[in-house]
């Protein structure tokens, strides 16, 4: 393999590739909209139901109600808290009659009024309602008489909810990388069609500067936009090394896609096809990282998992090298094994 | 121009038509899109906090909890079962209702009820499934609820799902993707390979060419518009008027991808200005889906004519007086784009008649 040669094809093949408008500019805006995106989502997560409550007379149960996730605010008029109600400062103003205790002592029902501004879905109206009930009977001294053990199934996360944004990284990651196969797949497929692949193998470049150059070329492409969203999107200040390196992993196994794209591929058209049908099995694993529980265990078959599931466990929860060895290395397996098949695909395709 | 030219030519294009890529992709796509979306945001964006349940006696509580409308519910067969979907996050609390549980309750004999609790589960779902679950027992022994609730709505904000806010862009997808993209994609590809001045210097005119090319896109885009309508159950209502409406849709839709296909030289061109011009054409569906944004914005956009008749009707109810003068605005914007589209062709020397 000669190096020089190699350099002067990568050289050539990216100013190739930003000659081409369209890819240019999808690769240019795809980093800024994806950063776009990911800023305006909210950066934190809202656990509590916020609920205010007016009450002329003290009801310990109800004031002192600072469960996890509830938040009970007490306010000094009813009209406040209405207003509070529509201005969205809580998801519901709860108003005790002044003859609440009273009513309990004399065992009758008092009524208690419920504020909801409009747009409030129907389960929340409900689960407000069950919380009422229970405060009540609590209040009311009816004992409960089961008792519940409670055991936290992975990481305890109260408090440290992951933002919808974080949860997202790993899908624009993979978005970005995904999004250079189209160029890599167009770029070597004209080549092919327009045989300039031929002529140059009629000089002193071999096949296997050829493949390497187009390989530095793609991993190069992907790898850089990724890193550089990961960088701006703060997914680095955890373990950088296990996330460049899942990225640059991520980056061979598209490249491996590319060339196969590019072997079954005529023109741009055709590239947008099959890049299509290869690629959206390859998001589904973000998936369930966004949405978690909806996809189940087969999705370990998708190489992408592997990479999804890494940058997921250690940006979002700082997983290190002994957690994360295994879907590194699976992820490796699966870019030799495609990149194999890509270039010995194009190789005959070339010939 | 010649009707049975024009009928050959539209027969020609359906004939290729799916060979092409392009072809199936306006076909397949906003189906795609419309059901994943109904997936994402019909079920998966809900706010309610999800429950398991494994009995392992048969307990008057799980047939309680499906009754449930504050929380949604799953069944399990096992512990290991209901341990896995808290690990993944399926459930945000997974309980164990041991056998003999009623009878115990009933008793008032101290009972123990296993819970697991996802980690990521917010503490706004632990707290409410929490006292979800102590309310059903306490309703399972017959005790009574100490109080009344009144509930009382204030403002007049409507609360509309995501789901229905969405279902703008669907339509627009639909009717743009195979109206607009159809006849400029067969345009520009005629004028690579240079099909169209060989098909020019016989009796078919340009004038030919480019109605039937946009017919095509018309009659694509009105069955995508009425496929997509009938799969997010919003065509029942007024279906005649949907269908006007659908229509001069696709006729904007056509009229915008023959502009395209007459001043576009390739389809890379056409992609890079899709990524920009699309905002032009979606802005009112996104500025729909977030009712914080001033909606006056969305009536800058041409498509928020075709647009807003057709959530008026499919999600509001309302009949031909409320949108008449909205669908007038939408078929001057059609008249319009038919001259843009004829000087167009006049401008460009390729197509001089």
């Amino acid at each position: 393999m000669n190096l020089r040669i190699i350099g002067a094809l990568v050289a050539k093949d990216l100013s190739l590739f930003f000659r081409n408008r369209f890819f240019t500019l999808v690769t240019v805006l795809g980093l800024v909209v994806y950063m776009v995106i990911y800023f305006i989502m909210p950066k934190t997560v809202n656990e509590n139901l916020e609920i205010g409550l007016y009450a002329p007379v003290i009801l310990p149960v109800f004031e002192q109600m600072q469960e996890e996730g509830l938040e009970i605010e007490v306010i000094e008029s009813e009209e406040l808290l209405k207003e509070a109600v529509i201005d969205g400062q809580y998801v519901a103003g709860i108003v005790l009659p002044a003859d609440i205790m009273e009513s309990f002592i004399s065992e009758q029902k008092p009524r208690i009024s419920v504020y909801f501004a409009s747009d409030v879905p129907e389960e929340i109206k409900d689960a407000v309602g069950v919380l009422i009930r229970e405060l009540a009977y609590q209040q009311t001294g009816q004992a409960l008489t089961i008792e519940v053990s409670e055991e936290i199934l992975g990481p305890d996360m109260l408090g440290m909810q992951i933002p919808p944004r974080d949860r997202m990284r790993p899908l624009f990651a993979i978005l970005l990388i995904m999004t250079e196969t189209f160029g890599l797949a167009n770029l070597i497929s004209e080549e092919v069609e327009r045989r300039t692949i031929n002529a140059l193998l009629v000089t002193p470049v071999s096949v296997k500067d050829l493949f390497a150059a187009k390989g530095i070329m793609g991993v190069s492409l992907a790898f850089v936009q990724a890193a550089l969203f990961m960088v701006i999107v703060g997914g680095m200040s955890r373990q950088p090394l296990i996330i460049l390196a899942a990225l640059l992993l991520g980056a061979v196994l598209v490249t491996g896609i590319g060339f196969l794209i590019a072997a079954l591929s005529k023109d741009m058209m055709s590239v947008m096809a099959w890049g299509i049908v290869t690629l959206i099995p390859l998001f589904i694993p973000s998936f369930s990282i966004m949405f978690p529980g909806t996809v189940t265990g087969w999705v370990k078959v998708i190489p992408s998992y592997y990479l999804v599931d890494t940058v997921h466990r250690v940006a979002n929860f700082g997983a290190g090298w002994g957690d994360v060895w295994l879907s590194l290395l699976i992820l490796l397996g699966f870019d030799l094994a495609i990149a194999w098949i890509g270039i010995t695909a194009l190789g005959r395709r070339a010939r | 121009m010649s009707l049975k030219r024009v009928g050959i030519l539209l027969g020609k294009e359906f004939l290729q038509g799916p060979k092409n890529f392009i072809f199936i992709w306006v076909l397949v796509l906003p189906i795609v899109i419309s059901l994943v979306f109904s997936l994402v945001f019909g079920t998966l964006f809900t706010e309610k906090p999800t429950l398991g349940v494994v009995d392992e006696g048969s307990s008057q509580l799980v047939a309680m909890i499906g009754e449930l409308t504050s929380v949604d519910t799953k069944e399990y067969d096992s512990v290991s079962e209901i341990k896995q979907a808290v690990e993944s996050g399926a459930v945000d609390i997974g309980m164990v209702i041991p056998a003999g549980f009623d009878s115990s309750v009933m008793q008032g004999e101290e009972t123990e009820l296993t819970t697991y609790i996802w980690g990521e589960s917010l503490a706004k779902n632990r707290t409410i499934l929490r006292v979800t679950i102590a309310n059903l027992v306490r309703e399972s022994t017959g005790q009574e609820a100490p109080v009344e609730i009144e509930v009382i709505t204030l403002g007049d904000e409507v609360s509309i799902p995501w789901n229905e806010r969405l279902l703008p862009l669907l339509v627009l997808m639909a009717v743009f993707l195979g109206g607009l993209f159809l006849p400029a994609t067969s345009v520009i590809n005629e004028k690579e390979k240079k099909t169209l001045e060989a098909l020019v210097v016989t009796p078919t005119t340009i004038g030919d060419v480019f109605v039937a090319k946009g017919l095509l896109g018309v009659i694509l885009s009105l069955f995508m518009g009425t496929v997509i309508l009938i799969l997010n159950q919003a065509f029942g209502v007024a279906p005649v008027l949907l269908l006007l409406l659908l229509a001069l849709g696709a006729v904007m839709a056509a009229e915008l991808g023959l502009l395209c296909g007459a001043l576009i030289k390739d389809i890379t061109t056409l992609f890079a200005i899709w990524k920009l011009g699309g905002i032009l054409l979606f802005g009112p569906a996104i500025i729909y889906m977030f009712p914080q944004i001033p909606q006056w914005i969305g009536k800058l956009f041409p498509t928020y004519y075709l647009l807003q008749p057709i959530v008026e009707i499919s999600q509001r109810g309302s009949g031909w007086s409320d949108i008449a003068t909205n669908v007038f605005i939408l078929a001057g914007l059609d008249l319009i784009l038919i001259g843009v589209v004829v000087f167009a062709l006049r401008r460009t020397r390729q197509f001089a008649v």
